[in-house]
């Protein structure tokens, strides 16, 4: 069965937030209406985004590093949200996996908000109705972009092309792929929600080099002199060259 | 067992106005508190996307399961067959549906849409405990509802018993189905546990209880109706059963939890740490709200003291007060924990105990609920015989 979803690498995202914005103008300009920012300037700010970037630092000092985490729904192929919503609001589509809220059928009563264990979901304060991250739904099928547009916002705003988009279910897809590559892993397995996103986890190049390597035996300055200074009225480089 | 006298109050008194106006304003505060919060959306609140349930949730939450625990009375009649507690059921009938009301009122007018009950109430997902609680309150209403009926009936008189049994069931699935609403929950770190049911069941025979014993001495003592010591000190004895019993299952729920590893966190967090949580928890719930009230119940030198009983049920519902802050919002204030053993910090508030202050609509609104409850029974006592006209010693016995 198709399951849309993205697959984000930890090693190459810098945490930017150009997913954050660019999500935020697609999808506050689309269907889904605008998403509202009541306050979004002082100390405590308020607003609905349908994707974070959390920042968290892994090690001890001085041995620490900065992982930026970014985090939108993470389309659960057993999503806990689905079956707590007492209109059946919230939805998984069969077609691709996508957890879609009904903005018409949602009574604001919150309580998939409880039950998501990744924090994804968000009341637009406006409307009054659970949002989250559609996986721009009305785009990515959107036959009047060209095709290589046809993916969601985050992941052609990423300068650094951290984030993928396709089918997980798909064994050559190119975030199969890349989960099968590069280690990718889901967000907290043991909930059992099998999340389709997938992360790429912070990766180390490291090649050994011995010493003796950075020796090049053939050195020919070990068997002849120091080249000799130039003459003062010998011609140089300057004299003959027009740089 | 003496035929007991049921009469209406007479309700024409300035006082009597007096109370159905001040209750009327407060609902008319928490009216323009609602339509303040409609009108500018949910920012003027002190909800936000990390406690997405607040003021509002917690009366509403402590009037319903109080709802159920108001009936309480009319099944130890009826069930348990005590003919002491048979000229109470019917004021215990008519609490219940008050209280249930009330905490409706605030549920519904809390909800993201509120013009869309109508959504509410004609697509159902049946795995959801949220969508199951709508059709046990809406149950619950019908149930008590004929049970009230059969009780006030002479025809129907004969059914009574079995409407009372069916009332006693349906109140112990709807509050095991208001328990559920936190215990099913698996991402928060403080719910998630089969206890909420049970436990919400015997608070709401103390919360319930402790209403019905203040609006039961207020209408007798305001209406100049003899109320016996004997009726009383029985309500006041089985009060103190069910204040004990709620600290016990606070206690084990606790206790459990202090035992998971995993549950160390957010333990640490309501028991020490919670800052205002914390506060609420021992303070508002286990000191006011147990402690006391028990000390008082049992003491020797104030048994017969309707002034002291009232206290009692008083600290009883500001402690219910604080035990469902503490679990509705001191849950959510506990930052859902994705990354075990890491610090996480975002600018969006992640990783963070999320802080909440309660803003005035909410406050306003949640009373306003409570109001609403004391208006329904103020005004039904007055046109149809709830109260019986005398429970003074020797009729009640």
């Amino acid at each position: 069965m198709k399951q849309l979803a993205l697959v984000i690498d930890l090693n190459v995202c810098v945490g930017c937030h150009a997913c954050v914005t660019s999500c935020k103008e697609w999808n506050t300009s689309g269907p889904a209406g605008f998403m509202s920012d009541m306050n979004p300037y002082d100390a405590d700010p308020t607003g609905t985004f349908f994707n974070r970037v959390q920042t968290f630092e892994i090690g001890v000092y001085p041995n620490t590093e900065t992982v930026h985490f970014p985090k939108s729904c993470l389309h659960c192929e057993d999503p806990p949200c689905v079956p707590v919503c007492p209109t059946g609001a919230s939805y998984k589509r069969k077609e691709d996996g996508i957890v879609l809220v009904d903005y018409d059928k949602c009574i604001g009563c919150k309580y998939c908000s409880w039950a998501c264990p990744y924090g994804a979901r968000e009341l637009d304060e406006n409307q009054k109705v659970m949002k989250k991250c559609t996986l721009c739904v009305d785009r990515i099928y959107d036959e009047s972009l060209p095709e290589s547009e046809r993916k969601p916002a985050c992941v052609l705003a990423c300068p650094t092309s951290a984030r993928l988009f396709g089918d997980v279910n798909e064994p050559d897809s190119v975030v199969s792929t890349a989960i099968r590559d590069n280690g990718g892993y889901q967000l907290m397995p043991e909930w059992g929600t099998n999340p389709a996103n997938h992360y790429l986890p912070r990766r180390k190049t490291q090649i050994t080099i011995h010493e003796d390597e950075l020796i090049r035996v053939d050195n020919p300055l070990k068997k002849e002199r120091q080249l000799p200074m130039p003459d003062a009225d010998e011609q140089t480089l300057d004299d003959i060259t027009s740089w | 067992m003496k035929k007991i006298e049921y009469t209406a109050i007479k309700g024409n008194s300035l006082a009597y106005y007096g109370l159905l106006g001040g209750l009327g304003l407060v609902m008319l505060i928490g009216l323009l508190a609602v339509w303040h919060m409609e009108h500018n959306g949910h920012y003027v609140t002190g909800m936000t996307n990390q406690i997405v349930w607040g003021m509002p949730h917690v009366f509403a939450v402590f009037l319903i399961v109080a709802a159920s625990g108001a009936l309480n009375v009319a099944s130890i009649a009826s069930v348990f067959r005590k003919e002491d507690y048979e000229p109470l059921a019917r004021l215990s009938g008519l609490l219940a549906i008050a209280l249930l009301a009330g905490g409706l009122v605030v549920l519904l007018l809390d909800l993201g849409r509120p013009d869309r009950l109508i959504v509410a109430m004609t697509y159902y997902n049946f795995k959801s405990i949220f969508a199951w609680n709508i059709i046990l309150y809406t149950g619950f209403f019908a149930i008590v509802g004929v049970y009230i009926w059969f009780m006030m009936d002479h025809n129907m008189y004969r059914f009574k018993k079995q409407a009372g049994l069916a009332a006693f069931v349906w109140r112990l699935i709807l509050t095991t189905g208001t328990g559920s609403i936190f215990g099913f929950l698996v991402a928060r770190s403080a719910y998630d546990a089969a206890l909420m049911a049970p436990m919400f069941i015997i608070m709401s025979f103390s919360f319930g209880l402790a209403i019905f014993i203040l609006v039961l001495m207020a209408s007798y003592n305001w209406t100049g109706r003899e109320l016996g010591d004997e009726v009383v000190s029985r309500l006041r004895n089985l009060l103190g059963v069910f204040v004990a019993a709620v600290l016990y299952f606070v206690i084990v729920y606790h206790l459990t939890n202090l035992y998971i590893t995993e549950h160390h966190g957010v333990e640490k967090f309501i028991l020490l740490e919670g800052g205002q949580f914390t506060k609420v928890f021992w303070i508002g719930q286990i000191i006011l709200g147990g402690l006391v009230p028990l000390a008082l119940i049992y003491a020797p030198g104030v048994r017969n003291c309707r002034k002291t009983l009232a206290v009692i049920c008083t600290l009883i519902i500001i402690g219910g007060l604080s035990t469902m802050y503490t679990i509705i919002i001191g849950g959510q204030a506990y930052p859902l924990e994705m990354f075990p053993g890491y610090e996480v910090s975002s600018t969006f508030f992640d990783g963070v105990v999320n802080d909440y202050t309660p803003s005035i609509y909410e406050i306003a609104l949640g009373v306003g609920g409570v109001a609403v409850s004391l208006v329904i029974v103020a005004f039904i006592i007055k046109v149809l015989p709830f109260l019986p006209t005398s429970l003074a010693d020797k009729q009640s016995s």
